[in-house]
């Protein structure tokens, strides 16, 4: 049961988009969001589908992946579309029931809500499918670095994410195995009420938090041991660099944005 | 109750890059009474074959009887077989949570639906049968030492009365004096009329305690036999990755030497009576 979360997976490859430098993509994936919000029309939406669609292709994960990782926000999306359907009563009634009406304006917008949260959601799928874990909080670090100027901890806050990323599989695996240590003595996660549920969690989370904890001490331990201290003047063995496909790939939202705005100006959408 | 497997095949992730076939076919019989001790090396699927004995694992394909129930029956009361066959993990840090002993104990019965008068005295009872005071209950489970902490665990599992009781490496992760107490007692445990299902990987351990070995390798039962007739395997446990006991190796090193002292003998007491009696000869 716990199996289906896919939350920052990493789908190794060695395509255009795999090899990207990871600050590009995260740049990239920046814009992307960005442009997303730019986009005022359903058109200006089809261009931005299309460019995530090929960058999709280039890189050559699956689109089952893509999809597969909408799933747990579906509801989310679903929520949005609703709330924003009945919430609206501006526009052209099409459809009235009591107290709720659907106008063509809600409609729209709702359409245009959850379209945005799709894309806005694969766009990011496509950085952490396409990007392991260390190269991802390599290239934060690197961005975040003019930062540390106005004592930001940049160093820090990537290594923080980076060991978070790399335990979040072994806390799935030591949650499997409490659970089947406690559905031996009976316990039962899976029937009752919701309140009932949440107190069958309670022999699930102490142990969890008690070996998260001593996986804590030792990880530092064992960091402290290899002489680590902090971020200032450590060297790396893997050098980010930019290469030509960095700027392709950057000229190619260049593009997208250029057309986003022109479908603005002319507002077509 | 005795546990029948019939036919049991378990792969992980099918139909993914990461497919393993954990359990091959596997068939076999515990019967009443029985300590049995199953060995194999990393990833041979003892781990996978003893969730299945409490229908931690739906058996799919194949079929885990517990005293005659098919385990993997739709509708099959789950807390019922859990209750027979108790499971105790190799790690008890993994199963304590409760602010004291007496509760963490009092989990298993509680869940069984027993009332308050009986549940204490069930904790009180398995903790003596784990060889634990009166004075403990009150304690934290996270302030014992590893040992009291094994105990706890499996006194957890014993306060449900099971008829079976199935232990995953119950000494790994004690000390060096910590196996050998633990062991005894899990023997006082057997001898009080349970069976005793145990994964060690400790050829010594299995040889000293075990009346039947079952030898797992890659997901296959290799052997399933008395220990003198396993440890005859010598060669073969080796291709496993697997050993024969000190004693064992005693034996061959002797015989090589000139000293007959007849087959099947794994167990240190017999060894040594054995050459004694060689000894007495000359």
């Amino acid at each position: 049961m716990l199996k289906n979360i896919t939350i920052g997976q990493y789908f190794p490859g060695n395509s255009f988009v795999h090899r990207l430098d990871p600050r590009t993509k995260l740049l990239l994936t920046l814009g992307l969001i960005v442009v997303v919000f730019l986009s005022q029309g359903f058109l200006g939406f089809a261009a931005v589908f299309g460019y995530v669609l090929l960058a999709a292709r280039m890189s050559k994960i699956h689109l089952r992946f893509l999809v597969r990782g909408l799933k747990p926000v579906a509801y989310i999306v679903l929520i949005t579309f609703l709330l924003n359907i009945f919430f609206q009563s501006e526009g052209t009634p099409l459809f009235s029931w009591k107290f709720i009406t659907v106008t063509d304006m809600g409609l729209r917008r709702a359409a245009f809500l959850a379209v945005r949260l799709v894309l806005l959601i694969t766009a990011s799928q496509l950085l952490t499918l396409t990007t392991s874990a260390i190269s991802l909080t390599d290239g934060m670090e690197s961005l975040m670095r003019p930062l540390t100027r106005l004592r930001f901890p940049a160093h820090e806050i990537a290594m923080m994410m980076s060991i978070a990323l790399r335990f979040i599989p072994t806390l799935m695996e030591e949650a499997d195995k409490i659970m089947k240590a406690q559905m031996a003595r009976g316990a039962d996660f899976e029937s009752g009420n919701l309140f009932r549920r949440a107190k069958a969690m309670v022999p699930l989370l102490v142990p969890l938090f008690v070996s998260a904890f001593r996986r804590a001490d030792e990880l530092a331990m064992a960091m402290e041991a290899r002489c680590y201290h902090g971020g200032e003047g450590r060297t790396r063995m893997r050098q980010l660099k930019y290469g030509k496909n960095d700027g392709i790939a950057g000229l190619s939202l260049l593009a997208l944005v250029a057309v986003i705005v022109l479908f603005n100006i002319l507002g077509v959408f | 109750m005795s546990i029948e497997i019939r036919g049991l095949t378990h792969i992980y992730m099918p139909g993914t890059p990461f497919e393993t076939r954990a359990l091959d076919d596997v068939s076999l019989t515990i019967r009443d009474g029985d300590f049995v001790g199953v060995i194999g090396h990393t990833g041979s699927g003892k781990s996978t074959l003893i969730a299945h004995l409490n229908a931690l694992i739906r058996p799919e394909p194949g079929h885990v009887f517990v005293g005659g129930v098919d385990v993997g029956e739709k509708g099959q009361s789950l807390i019922e077989i859990r209750r027979e066959v108790g499971l105790v993990f190799q790690y008890p840090e993994y199963q304590l949570f409760e602010e004291t002993v007496e509760k963490d104990v009092g989990f298993g019965p509680r869940n069984l639906g027993l009332d308050e008068e009986t549940v204490k005295t069930r904790v009180r009872e398995a903790l003596s049968q784990v060889g634990l005071g009166e004075e403990i209950l009150e304690k934290s489970p996270f302030e014992l030492s590893g040992g009291q902490q094994q105990r706890v665990a499996i006194a957890g599992v014993l306060a449900m009365k099971p008829g079976t009781l199935v232990l995953d490496e119950p000494a790994a992760g004690l000390g060096p004096a910590g196996p050998e107490g633990l062991l005894t007692l899990i023997q006082g445990i057997h001898e009080s009329g349970v069976t005793v299902v145990m994964v060690t990987h400790s050829m010594d351990d299995a040889a000293r305690f075990c009346d039947r070995l079952i030898v797992l390798n890659h997901g296959r039962v290799a052997f399933d036999a008395v220990p003198g007739e396993v440890f005859r395997h010598e060669a073969e446990l080796r291709g496993m990755g697997l050993d024969v006991p000190e004693c064992v190796k005693l034996v061959r090193a002797l015989k090589e030497r000139g000293m007959d002292l007849g087959e099947g003998l794994y167990r240190m007491e017999d060894v040594r009576a054995a050459i004694e009696r060689e000894v007495g000869k000359c």
